[in-house]
């Protein structure tokens, strides 16, 4: 019964926690290894709600993400919504890994996020594209059990 | 019953997930070619930015707070020493203040003289920096002030060494400014010793930019002081942009590289300027996309 039943003040309340995350003002060094704090939450609600949380939510969170890194909306919406089809498809086995291997996968996931990202965005601008964003897939997983766990923990709390 | 539930969480979407991913896909595409080509998705992203407003605020609150922390937990004899400080220091920029204004009537005489028009002192409002982009290759920054306290598109942003970026974006409460240094970003600029001019380019870090299309013969030297050529409309003209550090000749070839630091400090300055230009008016009808490319495009 619980399952079906999504926690929508929980939802409202990562994905807050998670742009403030995004957005924290950082030492410059450490501006590269930031966590994709909103698609991290993103596939948390995939795998815990893949009923009710699917294609369209990883739309709206990916427009969400456009405002917040100021690319052209639908850049991180596209991105999203192939990561959502692909956690929709592996959450099957993604729900059975140990954490470990779980934080691997997310590594994959998020590190195929950011190079769609990249790629459109190198395709209509100048940026030159180089393979930095595999530090943040790094720092993504590394910070996945953590985003589990008090994600988790939110939701126990407002039941 | 039981039953059918559990089967509707093995097969979550169905078969028709491939058909909704590739539908989203393409709506998704519309969008970007649409953001990218038009401005009718502006007021979109206006919006979400201003319901994202709690969000901005929240974030800067940690560097906020410290701040006050350290503000409120200084002893009496820092601040006297500070007070004292900044008061020699003022001592010593009015007396600048005072030569330049008469050295500013001066010259405006001699461009009556010349029948050229007279140099408008721009004015300028302060501003806080709220939020810095969130990764390396987009480099933006938010300030407090948006359409309320008039800001207007193109605005140039300083900071007290020199120029920072222009605003491409403005909520009611908040703008984005594209720093000097964006890879999407160029400023007209001219050296201040001899008047040459230039284009610095920024490339997408933030302790240099390039200059474009110098001729090999042309009179740049290290330590040169490039300020904005005001050529361009955009910023206003004699503000200190970039010093030159590095210049390259390649034998062959008829550009030079250079190399110049901006004398802003861009990852450091928190309390920046708002330069609004005396008497002239908004500018209209330019959109964010527009003019990053009309003026990298020059």
């Amino acid at each position: 019964m619980s399952q079906s039943s999504v926690n929508w003040l929980a939802v409202v309340l990562s994905f807050s926690a998670a742009s403030v995350l995004e957005l924290l003002v950082m030492p410059q060094m450490l501006l590269a290894f930031r966590p994709e704090w909103v698609a991290l939450t993103l596939i948390y609600w995939l795998l815990r709600h893949p009923e009710r949380v699917g294609l369209f939510s990883a739309f709206v969170v990916g427009l969400l993400m456009d405002v917040l890194s100021s690319t052209y909306l639908g850049v991180h919406a596209i991105s999203c919504c192939i990561v959502s089809y692909l956690v929709l498809t592996l959450h099957q086995r993604l729900k059975m890994f140990p954490l470990i291997q779980q934080s691997m996968v997310i590594f994959f996931i998020v590190g195929v996020l950011l190079m769609i990202v990249m790629t459109i965005r190198g395709a209509l601008s100048s940026v030159d594209s180089n393979l930095s964003y595999l530090a943040a897939a790094f720092s993504s997983a590394l910070v996945w059990p953590f985003v589990l766990i008090i994600t988790d923990r939110l939701v126990f709390a407002l039941r | 019953m039981k039953l059918g539930s559990s089967d509707k969480t093995i097969f979550v979407q169905g078969p028709y997930l491939a058909y909704r991913l590739i539908l989203a896909s393409i709506v998704s595409l519309l969008l970007i070619f649409i953001d990218v080509r038009f401005s009718y998705l502006d007021p979109i992203r206006a919006g979400i930015s201003s319901a994202l407003a709690p969000v901005y605020w929240l974030s800067d609150l940690p560097v906020s707070i410290s701040e006050g922390f350290s503000e409120s937990f200084t002893s009496r004899s820092d601040l006297q020493e500070k007070i004292d400080l900044m008061e020699s220091r003022m001592l010593v920029l009015e007396r600048k203040a005072q030569k330049f204004a008469s050295v500013t009537a001066e010259l405006n005489r001699v461009r009556e003289l010349l029948n050229a028009s007279r140099i408008v002192d721009e004015g300028v409002v302060v501003t806080e920096m709220i939020g810095v982009s969130p990764d390396s290759d987009n480099q933006y920054i938010l300030l407090n002030k948006g359409s309320r306290d008039g800001v207007y598109l193109g605005q140039a942003v300083l900071d007290s060494h020199g120029l920072m970026g222009q605003v491409v974006e403005i909520n009611e409460f908040s703008s984005r400014v594209l720093l000097i240094s964006d890879s999407r970003h160029a400023v007209p600029v001219q050296v201040n010793r001899n008047g040459v001019r230039a284009i610095a380019y920024g490339v997408g870090a933030l302790d240099y930019l390039e200059l474009g299309n110098v001729p090999d013969t042309s009179d740049i030297v290290v330590g040169d002081l490039l300020v904005s050529s005001g050529l361009g409309g955009r910023f206003p003209e004699g503000y200190p942009v970039a010093r030159v550090s590095e210049i390259v000749h390649h034998d062959g070839r008829s550009f030079a590289e250079v190399k110049a630091i901006p004398e802003a400090k861009l990852n450091r300055s928190r309390l920046l300027l708002l330069v609004f230009k005396g008497g002239r008016g908004e500018i209209s009808g330019t959109t964010m996309h527009s003019t990053s490319r009309a003026e990298s495009g020059e």
